[in-house]
């Protein structure tokens, strides 16, 4: 940890802290980091720093990092363990096994910030451990995948977080009463409507999970990723910065976790703080939710009021579930169900906390009867089996990724699929009739009935998922 | 944030206490502990005359059903106490003593130590009493309590001065063999030197039920104060390893049995490539501190802690028993107090690797105390935390985990007796209550202490006989980094501990374990989250998660 100046690059609100490196050589200073955030003064300052801790977001979000804030890893690898390189050294970028990017925006870019991107932006994903570094896009060694838009964010983060909660309080009362009673007790895992299978508690305390579907077995909700391996903004945030940037957060590559404050060996030891995290954690979480898309033209409007009709008669929305209740719209950083690796609320003195509900998009949620907002995801945060014998387009992957098999993917969030193509996990599918064709799996019912639709009919589901769009603010 | 704070106080607030010690300070997390023997309801005393200057231990094992470690404790003159675990999980520990009842009170008296195994495979753990006398064979029964089975099991007790014990499955056998290690014959003519006892190794005999009627002598005995069954070369095979005390003994070193199934035990020896090695062996720890596979052994002694490694050029592959000693390298000697200013040879006692702060790292405990007023020795000498580093050595951190202090350390059980994922430490004390030590996580600077690392705890299940998978291999891998322990009986000084195998994952969220059960058989590949408890059970190829109940 460097000296604190006081510094605020941003506002008076955030104190900031010397950038290691070169000193400050002038305005035109090429470097992102010339001071660094301080996590507790953040949370200490409350909401009067948020505007200026989500500006810095964004400006880190848009920003290219440079070889003296840190970029390229040099020594580790991309994988979201510290790994260092077994022998030779990486260089500054590589479009397949990265650094692949020096900024969050190179991908996330469509139509706005913190969107999806274009083919042309395709990660390639790998666990960075084995095969570490490849120059080759055959699925032998990674798993291409498009980019998935960042908008609304905050508010997945927050569903998962609630029915994480909702799973493990099942979890326990199972327990619970399979201890008191001293027989087994079957317990179904369902959380906002959304079933997860279920789980067997013994008398012994012991667990059967064999028959949970769709989730992790620690009964974590993982809502990003397009697995569904990622549980937190942070998580995401802190893993994509060294693979696709380099760029390594003390708090997985410090010397706690490695004994090294420059892990990577690129020169700049502790190269993004947990402050620095926050800030593009706050940016993502406060990102606008997709919408529905404003003035329709007639014949489009009348197609779309077709197609969700449709939609929901076909049984896409067993999956595609059109809104999920979330009960509180304070999101709060660090995030509950993060492990080590990922700053954690007892690492700190106090949270930073977002209040969504005072963000304007907030105005834009609807209620149910219980008072809970509705977030109109079109999703369930669940993974499928997407692929079979006879539809198997989606089964592109070879590889496993973080215990999810190969063809087994979270559901898509279908807001914004107006304004994100092309489509699939790879970006395969240009046109959105494609890739509902291209459903198999546990969606087959549901794409064999879209398919024997006639035409028409299915050019209004189509009008209905375009009418989802994301919009800039 | 505090992360960044415990960086910034090693930076200032606690280099002049190391710029004085000159020793290097753990890079990562030291754990903090809290002592609350007394506050838990422990109160058990470990003393007496000459015969209980050496052992001092104990066993923690499940003995409910809960999942929580129960303790047995000796008490040498005193009368040996259970002590039932009735701690809250995460919480602050909580013990109360329950009265075991073998008809002759008497028979808890004069208790040296205790390894917690199930010998008849019969669901629960019973208890090999380690005695000055005749050593006790304890039934385990339902809800802790115990009934007295030498002679059901035909055991005479092989009456002596016991102060080791070690036990295996051999091969094809339905029931363990047991290694019991003597100290001195107090009656053969010039006692005590030069007049070791020999050691015992007792095979059941064949049936449906344990029968240890047939005693195979273990000569020459040179005062065993450790031993332990240990697959050192990874032959599927364990050989015997045994640490003795040359304090007493005459033209004796340290030994390895080689034990293979139905054929007379034989000692390794010269044209082996068995080197000769003479300290006050007192407690025997393995772990693979590098993840070779081939595992590292500390032994300790007054003076110098032996860390022994295969060599790499001698032994090769595990071809030859041919050891170097590292500890020097790795800074790990713990030959003098590291703190407290007294400059005389320490006195280590029981040694353990265990992962106290979940790094992902072996570390390494030493507990330690003079022998009894002994002024060639040191007198302040507080136990050793020696924290594994990144670079593969370690860095003491005992006095800033709060282990320190002027105690008399003799055996210690290492275990999670609060099931938080982070382990505790009893140390059992000469003369005094014995300190409990719980675990609350990382060095803060004064704050509250961090939480540590990622974590697994571990059980194995397979079906009789050996139903808990004694002497099998767990591999957990997590990125490229692949650990590995061992279900061993024996080892440190006359304490075991049986349950939860713990493991620490660092920052990894996920890992995949492999289990080399016990006959040589490799598992399916069990993919588990951290932070849980896992339950493998040989027959089920996907890995059952365990929650307390409390």
């Amino acid at each position: 940890m460097n000296g604190r100046r006081g510094l605020s690059a941003v506002a008076s609100a955030i104190v900031c802290v010397c950038a290691a490196g070169a000193a400050f050589g002038g305005s035109w200073d090429e470097r992102v980091f010339t001071s660094h955030l301080d996590f507790d003064a953040i949370a200490a300052a409350g909401p009067s720093a948020l505007p200026a801790l989500i500006e810095r977001g964004r400006v880190l979000f848009k920003a290219k990092f440079t070889t003296e804030d840190g970029a390229g890893r040099p020594k580790a690898t991309q994988a979201i363990i510290p790994t260092r390189r077994k022998i030779g050294v990486n260089p500054a970028f590589t479009r397949t096994s990265g650094p692949d990017s020096n900024s969050c925006f190179g991908c996330h870019n469509d139509p706005i910030e913190g969107g999806s991107g274009d083919v042309v932006a395709n990660a390639f994903v790998s666990e960075g451990f084995e095969s570490a570094q490849f120059d080759n896009t055959d699925p032998s060694f990674s798993s291409e995948r498009h980019t998935i838009a960042l908008t609304g964010a905050g508010l997945v983060e927050l569903l998962g977080r609630e029915m994480t909660a909702d799973l493990r309080a099942t979890r326990a009362d199972a327990v619970a009463q399979a201890r008191t009673s001293g027989a087994e007790v079957r317990a179904d895992l369902v959380s906002k409507g959304v079933r997860f299978g279920f789980l067997v508690a013994h008398p012994d305390g012991v667990v059967d999970l064999d028959s949970v579907e769709g989730v992790d077995a620690d009964l974590i909700v993982r809502p990003f990723s397009r697995k569904g391996v990622f549980t937190s903004l942070r998580q995401f945030t802190i893993n994509a910065l060294n693979a696709h940037h380099g760029m390594e957060a003390v708090e997985r590559f410090g010397a706690r976790w490695t004994g090294s404050h420059d892990f990577d060996e690129s020169g700049v030891p502790d190269a993004v703080t947990a402050g620095d995290v926050s800030a593009l954690v706050a940016f993502q979480a406060t990102l606008p939710p997709p919408t529905v898309k404003a003035d329709l033209p007639e014949d489009w409007r009348v197609a779309a009021a077709t197609g969700a009709k449709q939609f929901a008669s076909l049984g896409c929305t067993s999956c595609h579930i059109p809104a999920l209740p979330l009960k509180s719209l304070v999101f709060t950083d660090p995030a509950p169900y993060d492990m080590a690796g990922t700053l954690r609320a007892g690492e700190v003195r106090k949270p930073i906390v977002i209040d969504l509900s005072q963000q304007p998009f907030a105005g834009r949620l609807a209620k149910n009867d219980q008072g809970e907002w509705l977030v109109p995801l079109f999703g369930d945060l669940k993974r499928h089996l997407i692929v079979d014998d006879q539809v198997n387009a989606l089964g592109n992957e070879l590889q496993a990724q973080r215990f999810v098999e190969r063809d087994v993917f979270l559901t898509p969030r279908l807001w914004g699929v107006g304004s994100t193509a092309p489509y699939g996990h790879r970006g395969d599918f240009r046109m959105l009739d494609e890739i509902i064709a291209a459903h198999g799996g546990e969606a087959r019912f549901s794409r064999d009935a879209y398919l024997a639709l006639d035409k028409p009919t299915r050019d209004a589901v189509v009008a209905f998922l375009r009418s989802l769009v994301i919009e800039a603010p | 944030m505090r992360s960044l704070a415990l960086v910034a106080c090693f930076s200032f607030a606690l280099a002049p206490a190391f710029a004085d010690e000159a020793r290097p300070r753990p890079l990562g997390d030291a754990p903090i502990f809290h002592e609350e023997a007394e506050a838990a309801g422990i109160d058990s005393v470990y003393d007496g005359p000459w015969e209980f200057f050496v052992g001092g231990g104990g066993a923690a094992f499940d003995c409910d059903g809960s999942g929580f470690p129960s303790v047995f404790l000796a008490g040498g003159k005193n009368r040996a106490k259970l002590y039932v675990n009735k701690s809250k999980a995460g919480g602050p520990l909580k013990f109360e003593e329950k009265p075991i009842d073998l008809g002759d009170p008497r028979l808890l008296d004069n208790v040296i130590g205790a390894y917690p195994i199930d010998i008849d495979g019969g669901g629960h753990m019973d208890l090999f009493v380690l005695r000055v006398g005749m050593n006790l064979l304890l039934k385990g029964g339902p809800d802790c309590s115990f009934t007295l089975a030498n002679k059901e099991w035909g055991f005479d007790g092989d009456p002596g001065w016991t102060t080791s014990f070690a036990a295996e499955w051999e091969k094809g056998q339905k029931f363990p063999t047991f290694a019991i290690g003597h100290y001195v014959d107090r009656n053969a003519p010039g006692s005590p030197w030069g007049t070791c006892e020999d050691n015992s190794l007792y095979r059941p005999q064949p049936g449906d039920k344990p029968d240890y009627s047939v005693r195979t002598p273990l000569a020459p005995g040179f005062c065993a104060l450790s031993m332990l069954f240990t697959d050192w070369n990874r032959s599927g095979t364990p050989s015997l390893r045994v640490s003795n005390d040359r304090q007493y003994y005459r033209g004796g070193e340290e030994q390895m049995w080689r034990i293979e199934p139905g054929k007379t035990p034989r000692l390794y020896g010269r044209a082996d490539g068995w080197r000769h090695v003479s300290i006050f062996g007192m407690g025997i720890a393995e772990g693979d501190i590098d993840g070779s596979g081939y595992p590292q052994y500390a032994l300790t002694s007054m003076g110098d802690t032996k860390l022994q490694q295969l060599d790499p050029d001698e032994g090769g592959r595990g071809e030859f028993p041919v050891y170097r000693d590292i500890a020097g390298e790795l800074g790990a000697t713990a030959h003098i107090p590291y703190a407290g200013g007294d400059k005389r040879p320490s006195t280590g006692w029981h040694s353990e690797f265990a992962d106290f702060t979940n790094a992902g790292l072996l570390d390494l405990f030493i507990s330690k105390g003079n022998l009894a007023q002994m002024p060639d020795f040191a007198d302040y000498d507080p136990s050793n935390l020696l924290i594994g580093q990144w670079n593969g050595k370690f860095a003491e951190a005992g006095d800033l985990a709060g282990i320190d202090g002027k105690r008399t350390g003799r055996g210690a059980l290492i275990a999670d007796f609060n099931l938080d994922g982070m382990l505790d430490i009893l140390q059992i004390d000469r003369g005094s209550n014995v300190a409990l030590f719980r675990n609350l996580g990382a060095l803060n600077d004064g704050g509250d202490p961090l939480p540590m690392g990622n974590w697994t705890e571990i059980r194995l299940v397979q079906p009789n006989p050996n139903r808990n998978a004694v002497g099998a291999h767990i591999a957990v891998k997590t990125g490229t980094r692949t650990q590995v322990r061992t279900i061993e009986i024996g080892g440190g000084d006359a304490s075991g501990h049986s349950g939860w195998v713990h493991v620490g994952l660092g920052t990894a969220e996920r890992a995949e374990i492999r289990v080399q059960w016990p006959d040589g058989e490799w598992s399916y590949p069990y993919r588990v989250f951290a932070d849980q408890f896992v339950v493998l059970d040989r027959a089920k190829p996907q890995a059952e998660y365990w929650y307390p109940g409390r």
